[in-house]
């Protein structure tokens, strides 16, 4: 008895608490600075503005679609979004379609793609709370019907193409010489961790990610929140289907289908466990641009696509040696 | 000569003396019942027999060689079987597998001999013939059976074992009566071939049925041995509960309104029946401390755990301060001023690895419907709901993980008493925590009770049962067997009523 007072007197050293929150930032720090250091060495002009620039329009892209991927994570019970990169895609193409080149369509389109986005993740979250399917199977099916709507729908209609206004807002420079993108995602950013650390519904999600049971006998409607984490990735999905849309002047049909595993790599590499509870958005937008420099580099040195997916598939295993063991066993 | 022989033993979980003193004697051919309340050390007692627990002083002898014991093989090799309390199956295995589970038959010493394994599967299934019921068969599957199905699947591999030393730690508390007699038939014949049995059970009808002779074990120390022919439960009773019976002296005098029974009825429950619990009915007035007690499972945290609303219940009314309360879920009964504490505060309570403040704020969130979360705001909230619990922490940053056992508890306390509950449901609130938290959470629900709320206590510790409620409702089989009011709640009449036949 008297051992454990003392334990609870004595205030666990903060370092604890720095460890579990800033180091993955931290590390994605250094690391996205080597990496530009490694980039400009093998190729110069690699680290200049203008190639900056473009990597973090490239990195916003993955960072939008990552927050709904964090989100899902955050809330536990292995929760994770397979369905990102067929919601892009899909959002992408109606985007295309309803304002097929005309600025006036934007506001229509990004209405269209929302309510797309939010009917995916809707379904997504309802088959894991009433269906009680796990995630990772609800969401794998959910993309095979999505890539099959994709074949469906490209047969017959052609595929729109991106207003003016919109590819203006993705690449152009809009403010202190940032595109709109990139504000955006600073807006998302800033909204995320307000949204995790200052309002009800943040905390409610680690709730649910850490004790799911628990957070169920102090009141927290599990089911309610789980639905709405699905439905919000979905959305931002949709999100980042629109700006694609924007980056790449038209869509075509398998646009999104690169952003399912670094998506997860990006929350993996911010310090959000996969088992969920832990973690926040920031380390999540320093994994994107991480991510997207790697990519980059393995561009530069001609690595074709099936090497970087190989790259991309080892770093998530790596990170799991790092970061999803620890949680497990202390558990 | 005996078969089996505990001299001295005794066991000790870090500060916790579970076993003191352990002196066991047990003839052969002879049904040897042993009896004790709530963690008096029955169960450790039969652990060391299995091997699977190792005493820390003290000998077992075995036809009067002192043997080790190492563990559960070593037992088997011995000729030691056991019956275990919590059930040991393999869900999804059949019936016969599971019966043979110890030693399955092989052939050329690899693969599973399936017709043997059929065969003596069988043996043991008709033992149980015509009492298990229509759809128990060798090829069924564990988990697709009833309750009383699987506790004679366990019985059976018991018997499969062949020992000579069979343990039966409350293997009849799911059967019902036919199931009863025939495995009492069984053992009957075991007897007659020389095989001695550990009986535990809490039913002093069967303990009187098929034992010979009971040892009472009191606080971890084996107490008296005695022909149960010579003696009659009442005495077993007296036994159990030791000299110092003065408990109700020292408990507490209610506030005058309730003990005059003038109070008003606050929470009123008719007929509440569900999984675990039948035909409940009780009422708790403002101010009162409504104890549940009995032994183990008989009904008491399910009633709790549904009154909040977190279990189904099939039947019954529930009134709250006069208004139907139909509970579908934690939510609403705790915006009706419900409040549930749980003795599991790592499945129930404790949001792991979070912060301390966001582990008492959930309930203040849920009843003023907050959409914000203000630090500031919030921890002039929480502070002093975790002073009037003198909970010990650092700062309300740090995860609550960092706290001990018992400080956690009272972050979990401390989330209903920001918003005053009218009700506070506790299922044994202070399984596993340290003394002085226990006088600080029970000077704090006194203190409640004081304010006007209505309280129910299930306790798995009788002293406390017995020392902070005013009045106890004995649980027996899901049932309310007895209600002790005022002089009666002496420790005599809870154990009496809780050992009653069910």
């Amino acid at each position: 008895m008297s051992a454990d007072t003392t334990r609870s007197d004595a205030p666990p050293r903060p370092r604890l608490r720095l460890g579990a929150l800033k180091a993955p930032v931290v590390v994605a720090l250094i690391l996205i600075v080597a990496l530009l250091a490694l980039g400009e060495a093998l190729s110069p002009g690699f680290a200049s503005f203008e190639q900056i620039l473009r990597l973090l329009i490239v990195a916003a892209l993955l960072g939008i679609v990552a927050a709904g991927q964090n989100l899902v994570i955050l809330g536990g019970r292995e929760g994770i979004d397979l369905s990102v990169g067929g919601v892009v895609s899909l959002s992408a193409i109606v985007a295309g379609n309803v304002m097929n080149g005309a600025d006036g369509g934007i506001a229509m389109a990004i209405l269209a793609c929302v309510a797309t986005g939010a009917l995916f993740g809707a379904f997504n979250g309802l088959g894991v709370t009433l269906l009680r399917i796990p995630p990772l199977v609800m969401t794998l099916g959910m993309l095979g019907v999505l890539q099959g709507l994709l074949v469906v729908i490209r047969q017959g209609i052609p595929s729109g193409r991106a207003a003016p206004a919109l590819s203006e807002f993705v690449t152009r420079p809009f403010l202190l010489g940032l595109p709109g993108i990139i504000w955006l995602w600073i807006a998302i950013g800033l909204v995320m961790a307000f949204v995790l650390k200052r309002t009800v519904f943040g905390h409610r999600i680690y709730a649910i990610g850490s004790n799911e049971h628990a957070a169920y006998m102090a009141g927290v409607p599990v089911r309610t929140m789980r639905v709405a984490l699905f439905t919000l990735s979905g959305v931002f999905a949709a999100i980042a289907g629109i700006c694609l849309l924007g980056y790449s002047g038209s869509s075509f049909a398998n646009v999104g289908e690169q952003y399912m595993l670094p998506s997860i790599i990006a929350v993996v590499f911010g310090g959000t466990p996969l088992a969920g509870g832990r973690g926040g958005y920031t380390g999540t937008m320093a994994g994107a641009v991480l991510l997207v420099i790697l990519q980059s580099i393995l561009t530069t040195v001609n690595i074709d696509e099936s090497g970087r997916q190989m790259v991309f598939g080892a770093t998530l295993l790596v990170l799991m040696l790092f970061y999803g063991r620890g949680r497990t066993m202390r558990a | 000569m005996t078969k089996l022989t505990l001299r001295g033993v005794s066991k000790a979980y870090g500060a916790t003396q579970a076993v003191r003193r352990g002196d066991l004697e047990i003839a052969p051919g002879e049904v040897h019942v042993l009896i004790g309340s709530n963690g008096s050390g029955k169960s450790t007692l039969c652990k060391i027999v299995a091997g699977s627990v190792r005493p820390d002083a003290g000998a077992v002898l075995l036809d009067g060689e002192p043997v080790a014991v190492s563990g559960p093989q070593a037992a088997r090799a011995l000729g030691i079987g056991i019956f275990y309390q919590e059930l040991s199956l393999a869900g999804q295995r059949t019936v016969a597998e599971n019966i043979c589970l110890t030693d399955l038959p092989r052939k050329a010493g690899l693969f599973v001999d399936r017709r043997a394994l059929a065969e003596r599967a069988q043996r043991y299934i008709a033992l149980f013939e015509d009492v298990a019921g229509d759809d128990f068969a060798a090829d069924a599957v564990v988990d697709r059976l009833r309750a009383d199905q699987r506790q004679l699947v366990e019985i059976m591999k018991a018997l499969a074992t062949e020992a000579p030393v069979l343990i039966f730690d409350e293997p009849t508390s799911a059967l019902d009566r036919a199931q009863v007699e025939r495995f009492f038939a069984i053992l009957r014949g075991l007897k007659q071939e020389g095989r001695s049995m550990i009986f535990i059970s809490h039913r002093m009808d069967e303990i009187f049925a098929i034992g010979d002779r009971v040892t009472v074990i009191r606080d971890g120390e084996t107490v008296a041995t005695m022909a149960l022919a010579d003696t009659e439960p009442a005495a077993v009773i007296r036994l159990m509960v030791g000299e110092k019976d003065e408990l109700a002296a020292a408990a507490p005098q209610p506030a005058a309104a309730v003990a005059s029974g003038r109070a008003e009825p606050l929470l009123e429950v008719e007929g509440f029946t569900g999984a675990g619990f039948h035909d409940v009915s009780f009422a708790v007035a403002r101010g009162e401390i409504l104890g549940f007690g009995g032994l183990h499972g008989q009904g008491q945290s399910a009633v709790l755990r549904a009154l909040f609303g977190a279990l189904p219940h099939s039947a019954g009314s529930v009134r709250l301060a006069g208004r139907p309360l139909a509970s579908r879920g934690p939510r609403e009964t705790i915006r009706r001023g419900c409040a549930y504490v749980s003795g599991d505060r790592g499945r129930d309570g404790v949001i792991t690895g979070r912060p301390i403040l966001e582990n008492v704020m959930p309930i203040h969130y849920l009843r003023n419907r907050l959409v914000l979360a203000r630090p500031g705001a919030l921890r002039d909230k929480a502070r002093p709901a975790l002073e009037a619990l003198r909970t010990k922490f650092a700062g309300f940053g740090y995860p609550v993980s960092s706290l001990s056992g018992g400080n956690q508890q009272k972050i979990v306390i401390a989330r209903w008493l920001i918003d005053r509950p009218s009700v506070l449901l506790l299922d044994d609130p202070t399984k596993g925590i340290d003394l002085s938290t226990k006088a600080d959470l029970f000077a704090l629900i006194r203190e409640l009770a004081g304010e006007g709320l209505g309280i129910v206590l299930y306790s798995s510790e009788d002293a406390e049962l017995l020392a902070n409620a005013d009045r106890i409702l004995v649980f027996n089989g899901g049932r309310i067997s007895r209600e002790l009011v005022g002089d009666e709640r002496t420790r005599y009449n809870l154990y009496h009523a809780a050992y009653e036949a069910a």
